[in-house]
C-alpha cells in the first residue's frame, strides 16, 4: 500500500518537473521567434518612411530621484516619442543587480529591455546568446558616433560584431596612474608639488607630523601610480593577472604575478604598509578607506582626469576648502587609454525592436540640446546658465546619471570649477595612446575553472602581498605554489593564444 | 547552601544576559544617534552613542523629499503584512489539518509533496520564469503575498500541534455529525490558538522584513515596500564603496548621506520594535509546541 503511494508521489513529481522544463524551453523559443518576426516588421515600416510605435524599457541602476520620475513621465517621454516614436519606460534597480542578479534573470527569461554593461559581462552574456547583435543597426547611431570615439565602439565588438553601443566621451587615459593629492594639506606643510615617490613620502611624513589622525593612502592598490619607480615598461593591465607592455610593439602578454615587476612593487607596498601610509585596518576593511577619503581623512588617492572636481564635491562636505590636484610620480611615458566611453548599452536578445533601442541611445548623445535635457533637465526649472555657460543646478536630484552621459563635447561645469581645471581636464588626453589591447575581449570559456580558482588564490594569497600586508619573501613561495596548482600556466597560455590571434588579425 | 549557590548563579546569568543585550542593543542606539546628528559632524568625527550636534534635519529632509514615497511604502508593507499573514495562516493551517487527519488516505502523499520542496528547489530562474511568465505575479500586490503562502516548516509545526490535540475530541464531534470544515474551524483552530499565533508571528515578520519579492517582481514604484526602499539604499552604498563602480566608468557617484541612511533604518525598525515586546510571549510558547506531549 505504502509502496503504491510512494510511486504515485514520484510519478506526479516527475510529471511536474517535466512540465516545468518544457515550459521553460517553450518560453525561450517563442521569445526568439517573436523577435525575428517583429524586427522584419520594423524594417518593413521604416522602408515606408514612418516609424511604427514601439515600447522600450531602459534599466538603470541606483536611486531614482523624484525629479527623474516626473520627467520620465512628461518631458523625456514626450521628447523621445516625438523623436523616434517610442514610449520609453525607465526601470531603476539597485546596484547589486548590475551585471548579475536580476539583470541575469531578466536576460535569461527573455525580457525585452536594454541597459549598460562592461566588457566582462558582455563576453559572458554573448557566449550564452543573451545580447542582440547590433551590427545591422549601427547606422541608427550616426549622431552618437560623431561624438563618441571609434575605439570605444571597438571595445564592445566580439568577432567583428557590435554587441553594445558605447556612450560618453571623457578624457580617461591613465586612469589611476596619477596620485590625487590634497593640495590644501600639501601647501599647509610647506610643499607645492609632488613629482616623485620621494616627495610623496616626504609629504606623508610632514602631513603625518601635523595631523597624526589622517591616513596616508586611501587605497590598497597602487601598482599604476608607482609604475615609474619599479619598472621602465609602460604597463597596462588587462585584468588582475595579465598586463601588457605598451612601450613594446609585440603581442606578448605579461604574467603579472610571476614578474620581477610584481616583486619590486610588493616591496614598495610593504614599505608603505610598515610606515603606516596604508593604515593597518585596510587589510580587513577596504570600504572604510573610501569613506575615510570622502570625509577628508586621507592624504592622497588614485587619480583620474575627472576626480579633482568630482571628488572635491564629496570631500567638501567635511572639509569645505579641500583642493585636489593630480600628480604623476614620473614622466616620459605616454598615457594609455582604453577608449573614452563611460559605459555601453546592450539590448537583450529577446527585444522586439533592437534598432529602436539604438535610436534611443543615439538620442542620449545626439546634440547639446538633448544632452542638456537628459543630464540636467529643463532650463529655468532644473538649472540656469550664466553668460559663460556655467551651470547652476536648481535641484540636487540626478536624472539620467551624469557619469553615464558625460561627454566632453557637451558637459557643463558649475561655478566652483576653476577655468584652469577645465582646461586641464579637456587637454588630459592630449598625446594619449589607445592601448594595444583595446577591443580585445578574452573568451574565458576554455579556462573557466582555472579562472575561478585563480580568483580565489588572488584574494587569499596574492592581494595581501600586493598590498603590503604580507611580506613578499615569506608569503610568495606558498602563493606561487597555489597559483600553479590553480592553473596559472594554462590560463596564461590560453590568454596569449587568443591575444596573439586577435593581434595578428588587427595588424593584417 | 544550594539556595545561596543558586542565587550566585542567577546573578551571574543575569549579568551575562545584561551584557549580551547591551551588545545587541548598541547598533540600534548608534542608528538612532546617527539619525539625530548633523551630517558634517558625522563625516568629520564618525558615529557616537550620543548624537553629535543634535538636529532633526535628517528627518525633515527625509519627510520633505521622500514623505510620499515613505508613506506609500509603509502602506504597502502594512497591507502585505496583514493580508499576507491572514492568507498564509489560512493556507498553512488548512494544509496542516489535512496532513494531520489520520483517516485521510493521501495525507502522506501531500506531506511528501510539501517535504520534497524543503529538500529540493527548482532554483531562482525557473521560479522567476514561473512567477512572471505563467502566473503573472509581476507588478501586482498578490505577487508580494502568494509566494510565501505556505512555509513548509511552519506547516509541519502546525501539523504536530494538531496531532497533539486528543483524537477523541475529533471523534466525538464526528459522531455528533460534524464535517471536516466544521471540525477545522470550530475545534482545531480554537484549540490550536497558540500554534496559530506563533505561525502568524513568523509570517508577519517574514512579510514585513521581505525585500526579495519586490526586488524580483516589482518595477512599479507604487508597490515598493519600506524594506525594499531600505535595501535599495543600502545596496547602492555597498556597491559604490566596494570599488566595483570603477568598472562602470571610474566615476564617483555621490553616496546618500550617512544620517539619511540611519534615519531610514530607524523608520523601518520602529514598528517591529514597538510591537515586539507585546508579542514575544507567544513566540516562546509557540516554539515549545509539540515538544511536550500530553
Amino acid at each position: 500500500m505504502f509502496g503504491k503511494k510512494g510511486w504515485l508521489g514520484l510519478l506526479m513529481t516527475a510529471v511536474l518537473l517535466l512540465g516545468a522544463c518544457s515550459q521553460g524551453g517553450g518560453a525561450t523559443t517563442t521569445g526568439t521567434g517573436g523577435s525575428d518576426a517583429n524586427s522584419t516588421d520594423a524594417s518593413g515600416n521604416e522602408a515606408s518612411g514612418e516609424l511604427a510605435p514601439a515600447k522600450l524599457k531602459i534599466v538603470l541602476y541606483g536611486d531614482e530621484s523624484n525629479r527623474m520620475k516626473e520627467l520620465a513621465k512628461t518631458e523625456f517621454y514626450d521628447r523621445i516619442k516625438q523623436e523616434i516614436n517610442a514610449e520609453v519606460e525607465f526601470q531603476f534597480l539597485p546596484w547589486t543587480e548590475y551585471a548579475g542578479g536580476k539583470t541575469d534573470l531578466m536576460l535569461s527569461t527573455g525580457e525585452d529591455f536594454a541597459t549598460y554593461t562592461d566588457a566582462n559581462y558582455m563576453v559572458k552574456s554573448v557566449a550564452k546568446g543573451l545580447y542582440a547583435d547590433l551590427t545591422p543597426y549601427t547606422e541608427a547611431s550616426d549622431d552618437l558616433s560623431r561624438t563618441v570615439d571609434e575605439a570605444s565602439f571597438k571595445a564592445f565588438q566580439l568577432s567583428g560584431k557590435q554587441y553594445a553601443i558605447p556612450v560618453g566621451n571623457k578624457p580617461n587615459s591613465a586612469e589611476f596612474y596619477s596620485v590625487l593629492v590634497r593640495q590644501d594639506l600639501l601647501e599647509e606643510v610647506g610643499m607645492s608639488e609632488v613629482t616623485s615617490l620621494a616627495q610623496l613620502e616626504e609629504y606623508y611624513d610632514k602631513a603625518h607630523a601635523a595631523h597624526p589622525e589622517l591616513i596616508g593612502y586611501a587605497g590598497v592598490d597602487a601598482r599604476r601610480m608607482l609604475l615609474y619607480d619599479y619598472t621602465d615598461k609602460n604597463l597596462y593591465w588587462q585584468n588582475d593577472f595579465v598586463a601588457l607592455d605598451e612601450s613594446a610593439q609585440d603581442d606578448r602578454i605579461i604574467n603579472w604575478f610571476e614578474s620581477e615587476e610584481f616583486k619590486k612593487y610588493a616591496g614598495l607596498m610593504r614599505g608603505w604598509y610598515e610606515k603606516g601610509i596604508i593604515p593597518k585596518y585596510a587589510a580587513t576593511n577596504v570600504p572604510q578607506l573610501q569613506s575615510d577619503w570622502n570625509s577628508g581623512k586621507a592624504m592622497f588617492w588614485a587619480g583620474t582626469a575627472a576626480r579633482p572636481f568630482e571628488g572635491a564635491a564629496t570631500i567638501s562636505q567635511a572639509v569645505p576648502d579641500a583642493k585636489l590636484v593630480n600628480y604623476f610620480l614620473g614622466e616620459g611615458r605616454p598615457k594609455i587609454s582604453r577608449g573614452t566611453y563611460s559605459t555601453a548599452f546592450f539590448v537583450s536578445s529577446a527585444a522586439k525592436d533592437p534598432e529602436r533601442y539604438v535610436m534611443f541611445f543615439n538620442l542620449l548623445q545626439k546634440d547639446q540640446e538633448l544632452y542638456d535635457l537628459f543630464a540636467y533637465g529643463i532650463e529655468g526649472t532644473d538649472y540656469t546658465l550664466d553668460e559663460n555657460d556655467r551651470i547652476t543646478r536648481l535641484t540636487t536630484d540626478s536624472l539620467i546619471p551624469d557619469w553615464l552621459l558625460m561627454n566632453k563635447n557637451f558637459i557643463r561645469f558649475d561655478n566652483s570649477v576653476p577655468d584652469d581645471f577645465i582646461a586641464e581636464y579637456k587637454a588630459w588626453d592630449d598625446g594619449a595612446v589607445i592601448s594595444k589591447g583595446a577591443g580585445f575581449n578574452f573568451d574565458n570559456t576554455p579556462v573557466k575553472n582555472e579562472e575561478t580558482k585563480l580568483n580565489g588564490v588572488l584574494t587569499e594569497y596574492l592581494a595581501p602581498i600586493g598590498s603590503g600586508f604580507v611580506d613578499y619573501e615569506t608569503g610568495y613561495p606558498k602563493a606561487l605554489e597555489r597559483l600553479k596548482a590553480a592553473g596559472i600556466d594554462k590560463y596564461i597560455a590560453e590568454y596569449q593564444k587568443q591575444f596573439s590571434a586577435w593581434h595578428a588579425e588587427q595588424n593584417q | 547552601m544550594s539556595k545561596a549557590e543558586n542565587k550566585g548563579l542567577l546573578i551571574f546569568f543575569y549579568i551575562c544576559i545584561a551584557v549580551f543585550s547591551v551588545i545587541c542593543f548598541a547598533p540600534f542606539v548608534l542608528a538612532v544617534s546617527g539619525s539625530l546628528s548633523t551630517e558634517s559632524r558625522i563625516a568629520a568625527e564618525g558615529y557616537s552613542f550620543w548624537p553629535r550636534g543634535f538636529s532633526l534635519e535628517t528627518y525633515q529632509f527625509l519627510f520633505g523629499s521622500k514623505l510620499e514615497q515613505i508613506v506609500r511604502a509603509y502602506a504597502v508593507s502594512l497591507t502585505v503584512t496583514v493580508l499576507g499573514t491572514v492568507s498564509a495562516v489560512l493556507v498553512t493551517t488548512a494544509y496542516a489539518y489535512v496532513v494531520s487527519v489520520k483517516s485521510f488516505r493521501f495525507r502522506n502523499v501531500f506531506a511528501f509533496f510539501a517535504y520534497f520542496t524543503m529538500l529540493f528547489s527548482g532554483g531562482t530562474l525557473p521560479w522567476y520564469l514561473l512567477s512572471t511568465k505563467y502566473y503573472h505575479l509581476d507588478d501586482k500586490l498578490i505577487g508580494l503575498i502568494a509566494p510565501y503562502l505556505l512555509s513548509v516548516f511552519l506547516m509541519f509545526l502546525m501539523t504536530n500541534y494538531f496531532r497533539s490535540i486528543p483524537h477523541e475530541i475529533v471523534e466525538s464531534a464526528q459522531i455528533d455529525g460534524a464535517g471536516h470544515l466544521r471540525i477545522f474551524i470550530r475545534i482545531m483552530l480554537p484549540l490550536g490558538r497558540v500554534g496559530v499565533v506563533t505561525i502568524s508571528l513568523f509570517y508577519a515578520l517574514q512579510y514585513w522584513n521581505d525585500f526579495y519579492l519586490p526586488l524580483m517582481l516589482v518595477t512599479d514604484e507604487r508597490l515598493y515596500t519600506i524594506q525594499y526602499l531600505m535595501y535599495t539604499m543600502m545596496a547602492n552604498i555597498q556597491f559604490l564603496a566596494s570599488g566595483n563602480a570603477a568598472q562602470v566608468g571610474g566615476a564617483i557617484i555621490a553616496p546618500p548621506l550617512e544620517t539619511a541612511k540611519m534615519a531610514m533604518t530607524c523608520l523601518t525598525v520602529l514598528p517591529i520594535a514597538i510591537l515586539y515586546p507585546f508579542l514575544q510571549g507567544f513566540f516562546v510558547k509557540g516554539i515549545v509546541v509539540g515538544s511536550v506531549k500530553g
